[in-house]
């Protein structure tokens, strides 16, 4: 589903030599050829994407067996949705234009906040809600996004942080009397979607057993509207700009691009869609915490999008996904009683191992995996042999690792005492 | 209370709320700037400091802790705080070093959005982790009693002790660095590397170890603001993060790898803070009644981004910027 140019030969020419030449086609690859040639279309991934939505909620919540292992329940499932959508629209910051931004608690905030008090004030239809509350966040990320442009690369960071931070002291202590400071905005009163459906109740028939309520389908077609938006954004020429600017800055401004503007252009629209997200959280929780402005918030996109992976439509959902599912599952419920409340440093040390070792994220490597696992299958049913001898090849390179690590270590172990003995003697180079 | 005093006041507050910024800072931008390794565990180092200096403080304050049980209750040598204050800084020196090692140098070469999503990520296995070991309830940091209570000063009157001895550790500390950093052979060598450590190592010079112990020295700078600020703070596994967004700040506006700059900026950021919280004592002699503390936290942030929007190198930065 995900919409990144995978170059389809790259597996075949890996083990091109093991083959001996043989290109025979098997069922098999002729059915993925005509899959990689369809999967780029952006009518094909917005049609995976409405199914995908579609069955998320059955497969979560209602499904024998499978949400029995899950555990899911139906808020559960639509605000995950929510929390996807904040991270698609991160991602078109962090993975398509390479800018890491710490401050877009402020941006999901402010639209949880406008949400909040238009509900409280003016209108309760989710409709106009929403649509004011992106327009308050478009004209607060212009002026985020060109404050913290004006530095870049790691200042950018620490300069979108800083601004965060202090928009969520303005709203704990100065601005409390629109906010309600650290009690929380309350008061939030959402009325029915189109002023005859109660976002609350169950769909009819079918669909009502599918999607759940009204409010998950509300949320399910921001998310196909926002995924379909990004993604002609992202292949129009427009967009990639935004690539040539991560790939490298230098050269895109030198090929004449005025790469200032499309930063903020970047920054303006990953904003829209945190702010388009938030408002749809307060939508879904119809109460807005201080803690939407704190940078932890900020932190928790920023590890959803890595976590997933960056750069896909589908690393950022699934990333959200993993990240609601251990905070409000495995930390509570019974086969994860042991983990439960350090659900939070197991999260950090995947989230530092991923950072580490799969820069890409998890959605890249199962990505990489299938690939590979295809291409043995493909090699073992055109070839026994050859795949015999490819797996044999891999498993001693394996060894190989396993054996070279080990004596490594010992190696180290070994040194420690003679090392530590240069060091007292001062005879250390 | 005359103008006067309460100016006196309020600038002594922002020394001591400074300083913690400029401690934590001065780490922050040697390590920036020598090393171009973006520490977002910076923060992880204060509460590290924090938790370990809590610890020493209580078990070698005589009256208290391990060594009262062993006897040693009755002999009144209240030195809990002081061992802290040497013990944290070589335990976060260590740290320190070891985080050079396994965690910044594989990442030298890889983009810096990589350095602080890692570095984001220890620092929040390193806040769950104290919360595993020391709980997640508050504690308090005793002041030392040698240093407890108030001094009589001129001018401003009674004022806290610790608040003194704060400015003071770290006025010592911050020159002490400073001299280390322009005045030694070691300083030069990292001066130089910031430069151009190419160059420097085809002079001859293993660029490593100096970088190692710059390392070390913000660490351990990190470690000793944790011990110094302890007392005047609530005891979390949370206060590393309230503390790390005004010390990047005070790096940003001071100017990277300027340990002036640093100084300058902690100062700056820390006088406009008591200067906020205090101006509704100032204010109602005016004829002003309008409560402004609630805008202290506010007033740093809104005075960064007035002297970035006027100097985007910070104020005592060169005009080349990193990456």
């Amino acid at each position: 589903m995900s919409d990144e140019g995978v170059n389809p030969t790259e597996a075949e020419a890996d083990g091109g030599e093991t083959v001996g030449g043989a290109t025979g086609t098997t069922p098999l690859s002729g059915v993925r050829a005509r899959w990689e040639r369809i999967r780029e279309r952006e009518s094909v991934v917005i049609a995976l994407t409405i199914v995908g939505v579609a069955l998320f909620p059955y497969f979560l919540v209602r499904a024998p067996v499978i949400s029995e292992l899950l555990q899911g329940y139906q808020e559960l499932a639509s605000l995950i949705l929510v929390w996807g959508i904040f991270a698609i629209g991160f991602d078109l910051l962090l993975g398509r234009t390479g800018l890491l931004s710490f401050g877009h608690a402020a941006l999901w905030g402010a639209g949880a906040y406008a949400a909040g008090w238009l509900s409280a004030n003016v209108v309760q239809s989710p409709l106009a809600i929403v649509a004011i509350a992106v327009l308050f966040v478009v004209a607060l990320s212009v002026v985020l996004g060109a404050l913290s442009l004006r530095r870049g690369g790691i200042y950018f960071a620490i300069l979108t942080l800083a601004f965060a931070q202090m928009i969520y002291y303005m709203a704990s202590a100065p601005l409390a009397f629109i906010t309600g400071g650290d009690n929380g905005l309350t008061g939030v009163e959402i009325g029915p979607l189109l002023g005859s459906f109660d976002l609350g109740s169950e769909l009819p028939s079918i669909a009502g057993t599918l999607l759940g309520t009204w409010r998950y389908a509300f949320i399910a077609a921001a998310l196909v509207v926002s995924a379909a938006i990004i993604l002609r954004i992202l292949n129009s020429p427009y967009g990639i700009v935004f690539r040539a600017i991560r790939e490298n800055e230098r050269r895109a401004e030198f090929v004449g691009f005025n790469v200032w503007r499309y930063k903020l252009a970047a920054f303006v629209l990953s904003g829209t869609f945190a702010g388009f997200a938030g408002a749809l959280f307060t939508i879904h929780g119809e109460y807005v915490p201080l803690s939407s402005l704190y940078w932890t918030t900020s932190g928790e996109v920023v590890i959803m999008t890595v976590l997933g992976g960056v750069g896909t439509l589908l690393g950022p959902l699934l990333g959200a996904g993993i990240y609601l599912w251990v905070e409000y599952i495995v930390s509570g419920g019974y086969p994860f009683d042991w983990i439960g409340p350090y659900w939070h440093l197991v999260l950090g040390l995947v989230f530092v191992v991923v950072v580490v070792l799969l820069p890409d994220g998890i959605w890249n490597g199962i990505k990489r995996l299938l690939r590979d696992v295809f291409w043995f299958v493909s090699l073992a049913t055109r070839d026994p042999e050859a795949a015999k001898d490819h797996a044999v090849q891999k498993a001693k390179a394996a060894i190989a690792w396993i054996v070279s690590l080990a004596t490594g270590i010992v190696e180290r172990v070994i040194a420690v005492p003679r090392r530590l003995a240069a060091l007292v003697s001062g005879g250390g180079r | 209370m005359s103008l006067l005093s309460e100016a006196v006041r309020i600038l002594l507050n922002g020394l001591q709320t400074g300083a913690i910024y400029v401690l934590l800072a001065i780490g922050l931008s040697i390590i920036l700037g020598t090393l171009k390794f973006v520490n977002f565990a910076h923060g992880a180092l204060y509460v590290v400091g924090l938790y370990v200096g809590l610890l020493v403080s209580q078990e070698t304050t005589f009256s208290q802790g391990q060594l009262a049980e062993f006897g040693f209750g009755t002999l009144g040598l209240d030195l809990g705080f002081l061992a802290a204050l040497i013990v944290v800084p070589l335990v976060v020196f260590v740290l320190g070093i070891a985080m050079e090692r396994f965690v910044a140098r594989p990442f030298y070469d890889r983009p810096d959005t990589d350095q602080i999503l890692l570095t984001f990520g220890l620092a929040i296995v390193a806040q769950q982790a104290l919360r595993v070991l020391f709980g997640g309830n508050s504690q308090s940091f005793a002041q030392p009693e040698w240093a407890s209570g108030a001094v009589e000063l001129p001018l401003v009157g009674g004022f806290p002790q610790w608040r003194l001895w704060v400015i003071a550790i770290t006025g010592l500390l911050v020159v002490l660095v400073y001299a280390l950093i322009e005045f030694t052979d070691f300083g030069l060598t990292v001066r130089a590397g910031t430069q151009d450590a190419e160059m420097v190592q085809l002079l001859g010079i293993r660029i490593t170890r100096p970088y190692i112990v710059v390392f070390g020295i913000g660490a351990a700078l990190a470690g000793v603001a944790g011990v110094v600020g302890g007392p005047l703070t609530v005891v979390n596994p949370t206060v590393g993060t309230d503390v790390l967004v005004p010390a990047f700040l005070t790096v940003v506006i001071g100017g990277l790898g300027s340990i002036r700059g640093a100084v300058l900026g902690g100062l700056i950021l820390g006088i406009t803070q008591s200067f906020l919280i205090q101006w509704s004592l100032v204010i109602p002699a005016l004829g002003i009644d309008y409560a402004f503390a609630p805008w202290s936290q506010v007033g740093i942030y809104a005075i960064a981004a007035v002297i970035l929007l006027v100097r985007p190198q910070g104020l005592l930065g060169s005009e080349v910027e990193i990456s």
